[in-house]
Order: structure tokens, then C-alpha cells, then sequence
């Protein structure tokens, strides 16, 4: 199963395997990787699971959808690789994914 | 484990106006015999902040239970009835994604923004009209607020709304759970989808009357092209209309109810647009709304608690933030309180029925709260106010003001 990596503000580290098809939010909620807030549960809503690619992924994970960036509107952000973890679906060529989590999703 | 139904539970009178006037009194009683379920006339009430936040957005376990409050008031086979079971949150699960998803774009954040500035107009326009006056009802001039937005966005005439406000206010009451209002209720129905009917009759025979950007343009067209039957047409747009009217309206006033006491925070909102950012997410901690109603959908093992399936629970977020296990000191209002992930309020609900129309109400709440303290100058109560029925949407009767009024 494809493993992703998370890492904290502070530099912690977790590596979790998921299944194809689930979503790199479920992988940090399920497991209580502190930060990805997920308050709607994955539909693209609230925009509280930000997470940012690690540069060399960004061209397997390609780009946010029109809805997804207009989304992470909720606040300013021009760090480069922010995504919405829960459209972020996890498949065998995105094993090894990094992903950094913010500070605060407000 | 022990089943719900096998529980010594607290009793909550929520029906009664001295519940609705102090909640919080009550719930700290409650919680002396049970840390977060009570029982009550209506169905259980899940009061605790945590387990809110745990169960809530277990999308999996619960479904909305509005054909349980229509079961309740007897109203099943009603038009009003109808529309309650039917409404888009509770639609089933695939349905109810493939709407959303329709129009989801017309509430995004940064839709929300785009709209700031018609917000801005608005409560420019409803200051320049009230404040002259000197004194008056808030909560009946902040009725006009969020209203004027939403018909903005839907596309509607906003003439028409001095003439269905009160129905608006009427069906705002329908979660109450109160059988003698039933009568009032339906015929508030009647108008309002009345004037929906007509709103789409009107805008099919003339296109060109509206604008290609509003969302009954979209609806209209998502519907010719057949993803939406004419009746849900229909049926969202009432639901809109409902969704955003008193849950803002009541936001709006009990903000001004809190700063009337808060001279300097007013003050600084005024002046100070982000400020009002922070003022607004305090004061929704401190009170929302809403009472979520959810059925369990299977059986339901939750701390040591088997919730059998088919149980109506609600979840009432609206004091949730004044729990004082999950937020220090919780009576203090603090707009600069450290916001903790899992512990920020929770007034737009959790899961896949997450407010829709957040930002919307984040937007036009922060324009309205800097712009009135610029113009209605040492606002002081000078009356009585009283409560709405906590069930459903919670609020303040009436908070009638007089302030030095500002010229633009
Ligand atoms: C401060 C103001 C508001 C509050 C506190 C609020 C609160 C809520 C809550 C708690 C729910 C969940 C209900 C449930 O799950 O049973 C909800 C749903 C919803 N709200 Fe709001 N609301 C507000 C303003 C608005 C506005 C302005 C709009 C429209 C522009 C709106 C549109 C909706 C819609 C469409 C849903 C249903 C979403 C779905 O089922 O997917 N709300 N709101
Ligand atoms: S979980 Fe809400 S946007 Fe991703």
C-alpha cells in the first residue's frame, strides 16, 4: 500500500500506508496526525485540511481545481504547494508522497 | 456497556422561555448527572462540547433528522411538511452531493469576497436609512441584512422582501417544536413559496432581466438541463431564503447585544476591519443559533453508551462554546483567545452538511459589524429584550437601542 508522509510544523515525522482511492485527510485523521482540522469531513467546503506538497511531487499530485483553490480562499497564503488534503486521493504512483503540515489553518 | 434507553438521564425543560433565557444554568445541572447526554420533550440534546465534536461529523452514523421534527409536529402530508422532508440536507446521501455540488461554487470564500463590496452597500444603504432615527428595534433592522444579501445573490427583486420578511420570521420559528405555531407556519409556507414560484416564472419569461452571474440563472439552467427537478428548484431556493435569514440576523443581534456592553471593542470595530474578523468567530463561540437534529442511522456505541439506531439526538451547538471543559474560562469574551484546532467553535456544524453558506455569513457579518459602529455612535439598551425558543434557531427577542446617529 502506497505510504505517505506527514510532517508537523516542528520537524515530527508520520508515515502511514492507505489504500488506493482514500484521501491524504483521512490518512492524517484517522491516524491523529495533529493539524489537518477537516472540519467538513472531505467535501471541499470548509477548507481547513491545507497541507502543502513537497516540491518534488507537485507534478504527480498536479494542480488544485478552480473549486479547490477558491476554497483555500478562507485565508492569504502564496506558499507554493498548498492543496486541500481531502482532494488529495492517494493512488500506487503516489507512494512515498511528502506533504507539510501548517502551523494553523486560519 | 449501557443502552441510552436504560440511562438515569437529566431532564431539560427546553420548551419553556426560562430555558431559553439561561440554558447554561440549566446544562450545569445536567451535567452533575450525566457529562454529555440529557433527555428532553423533543428527543435527547448532546450538550457536551467534545462529544459533539466527536459524533457529529461521523457522517456514517447519523442522518439529519428533519422528517423527525415533522413527524413530531404532526405536519406529515403538509406542503410545509413536504418541503421539510424533501429540502436539500435531507436528500439522500448521493442526491444531496450531486446539488451541493451544483451550485457549491456560489459559496465559496473566494465568492464571498467577490461579494463584499454589494455587502458593503447594503449595510451602507440600511444605515443611511435607520440611523437618523435615533433609536430602534436592532434585531428588526439587522432583519433586513442578511436577507437583502441572499436575494442579492439568488437574483431576486429586493422589493419584494418588506412584504415576505414576516414570513421568513415565521418559518425561522418552525424548529420550535411548538404545535400552536403549525397554523402560522403553513400559511408563512404558502407565501414563501409562492413568491419562489413566481420568482422562476418570471425570470424563465424574462432572462434578460437577470443577471448571467446570479444563482437563479444557474439553477434555472442546471434545470433545463435536467440535473435539478422544477420542484427542487423550488425547494432550494426556499431553503436558501430560510437558511440565511434568522441564523445571520440572530449572529447580528446578539454581536450587538455583547458590545453594548463592550464599549471599547465596538469601538475598535469601527475602526479596525480584521479586528471584526476576530470579534465575530468570539462571538459565535459565545452563542450560535443552532440545534442540529440527526438521527442515528445504526446502532451507535459512543463512551461507553449503546445509542440505538433510529434515535433522534440533537447537537446543540449553540452554547456548546460556553462549555467550560473544552474552553477556559468560557464566560470571558476575548476576541484575541488563542484558537485551539479541535477546540474552535462549531456554529456551521461538522461533516458533510457543514454550513454552505459560512463564508457568506462570515462576510457580510464582518462588513456589518464595521460599519456600524461608524455610524450608530454609544449605542445603549433602553428597553426589554426577551428570548426566541432555544429548539431549532435561538436568538433574541427584540434589543431595542438608542445611539447618537453618524452621517455618512
Ligand atoms: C451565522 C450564520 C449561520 C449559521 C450559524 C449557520 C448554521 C448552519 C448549521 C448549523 C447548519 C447545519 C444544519 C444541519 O446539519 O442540520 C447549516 C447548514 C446550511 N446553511 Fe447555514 N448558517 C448560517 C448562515 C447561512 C447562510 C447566510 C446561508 C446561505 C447563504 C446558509 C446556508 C446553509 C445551507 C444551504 C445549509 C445546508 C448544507 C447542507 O445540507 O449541505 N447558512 N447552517
Ligand atoms: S476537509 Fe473540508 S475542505 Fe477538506
Amino acid at each position: 500500500m502506497p505510504k505517505i508522509k506527514y510532517i508537523e510544523p516542528n520537524g515530527v515525522e508520520h508515515v502511514v500506508e492507505l489504500q488506493p482511492g482514500q484521501s491524504v485527510m483521512q490518512g492524517a485523521v484517522w491516524n491523529g496526525i495533529p493539524g489537518i482540522v477537516a472540519e467538513c469531513g472531505g467535501s471541499c467546503a470548509c477548507g481547513t485540511c491545507r497541507v502543502y506538497v513537497d516540491e518534488s511531487w507537485r507534478e504527480k499530485t498536479g494542480q488544485a481545481s478552480d473549486m479547490e483553490d477558491a476554497t483555500m480562499e478562507i485565508r492569504e497564503d502564496s506558499r507554493p504547494g498548498k492543496r486541500l488534503s481531502c482532494q488529495l486521493t492517494v493512488t500506487a504512483e503516489l507512494d512515498g508522497l511528502v506533504v507539510r503540515i501548517p502551523e494553523s489553518q486560519w | 456497556m449501557q443502552t441510552l434507553t436504560d440511562l438515569d438521564l437529566p431532564h431539560l425543560p427546553v420548551e419553556t422561555p426560562a430555558f431559553a433565557e439561561n440554558p447554561l444554568r440549566y446544562l450545569a445541572e445536567a451535567r452533575a448527572k450525566h457529562p454529555w447526554i440529557a433527555s428532553s420533550s423533543i428527543g435527547y440534546l448532546v450538550h457536551d462540547y467534545g462529544a459533539i465534536r466527536e459524533l457529529l461529523g461521523q457522517d456514517d452514523k447519523l442522518r439529519p433528522a428533519y422528517d423527525g421534527i415533522v413527524e413530531q409536529l404532526g405536519a406529515h402530508g403538509t406542503p410545509w411538511g413536504r418541503f421539510t422532508e424533501e429540502q436539500m440536507i435531507s436528500l439522500p446521501v448521493e442526491q444531496h452531493r450531486l446539488l451541493r455540488d451544483t451550485f457549491a461554487a456560489k459559496f465559496t470564500p473566494r465568492y464571498a469576497n467577490q461579494m463584499r463590496p454589494m455587502m458593503q452597500g447594503t449595510i451602507r444603504r440600511l444605515l443611511d436609512e435607520w440611523a437618523p432615527k435615533g433609536r430602534f428595534d436592532f434585531e428588526e433592522f439587522a432583519s433586513y441584512f442578511p436577507i437583502s444579501n441572499m436575494f442579492t445573490l439568488v437574483g431576486a427583486p429586493r422589493e419584494e422582501i418588506p412584504s415576505i420578511r414576516a414570513s421568513f420570521e415565521t418559518l425561522g420559528l418552525a424548529f420550535s417544536m411548538d404545535k400552536r405555531r403549525m397554523p402560522a407556519i403553513h400559511e408563512a409556507f404558502g407565501r414563501v413559496e409562492a413568491l419562489v414560484q413566481r420568482l422562476i416564472a418570471e425570470r424563465r419569461a424574462h432572462p434578460e432581466s437577470g443577471n448571467r452571474d446570479d444563482l437563479l440563472h444557474l439553477l434555472i439552467q442546471t434545470s433545463d438541463e435536467g440535473g435539478i427537478a422544477e420542484r427542487q428548484l423550488a425547494d432550494l431556493l426556499i431553503f436558501l431564503f430560510v437558511a440565511g435569514y434568522d441564523t445571520s440576523k440572530n449572529v447580528l443581534t446578539h454581536t450587538m447585544y455583547l458590545l453594548l456592553q463592550r464599549p471599547e471593542i465596538y469601538e475598535r470595530c469601527g475602526q479596525d476591519h480584521a479586528y471584526c474578523g476576530k470579534v465575530l468567530e468570539e462571538a459565535i463561540r459565545y452563542y450560535n443559533p443552532g440545534q442540529v437534529p440527526r438521527f442515528t442511522s445504526r446502532d451507535v456505541a459512543f463512551r461507553d453508551v449503546l445509542i440505538p439506531r433510529d434515535t433522534m439526538l440533537w447537537f446543540t451547538l449553540s452554547i456548546s462554546g460556553r462549555d467550560p471543559i473544552a474552553f477556559p474560562d468560557p464566560e470571558r469574551f476575548d476576541p484575541d483567545r488563542q484558537i485551539e484546532p479541535t477546540r474552535r467553535h462549531i456554529a456551521f456544524s461538522l461533516g458533510k452538511h457543514m454550513c454552505l453558506g459560512q463564508f457568506i455569513a462570515r462576510a457580510q457579518l464582518q462588513e456589518a459589524l464595521h460599519q456600524i459602529p461608524q455610524r450608530l455612535r454609544n449605542p445603549r439598551l433602553v428597553g426589554k429584550f426577551g428570548w426566541r425558543p432555544f429548539p431549532g434557531i435561538w436568538g433574541l427577542h427584540g434589543l431595542p437601542i438608542e445611539f447618537e446617529p453618524v452621517e455618512a
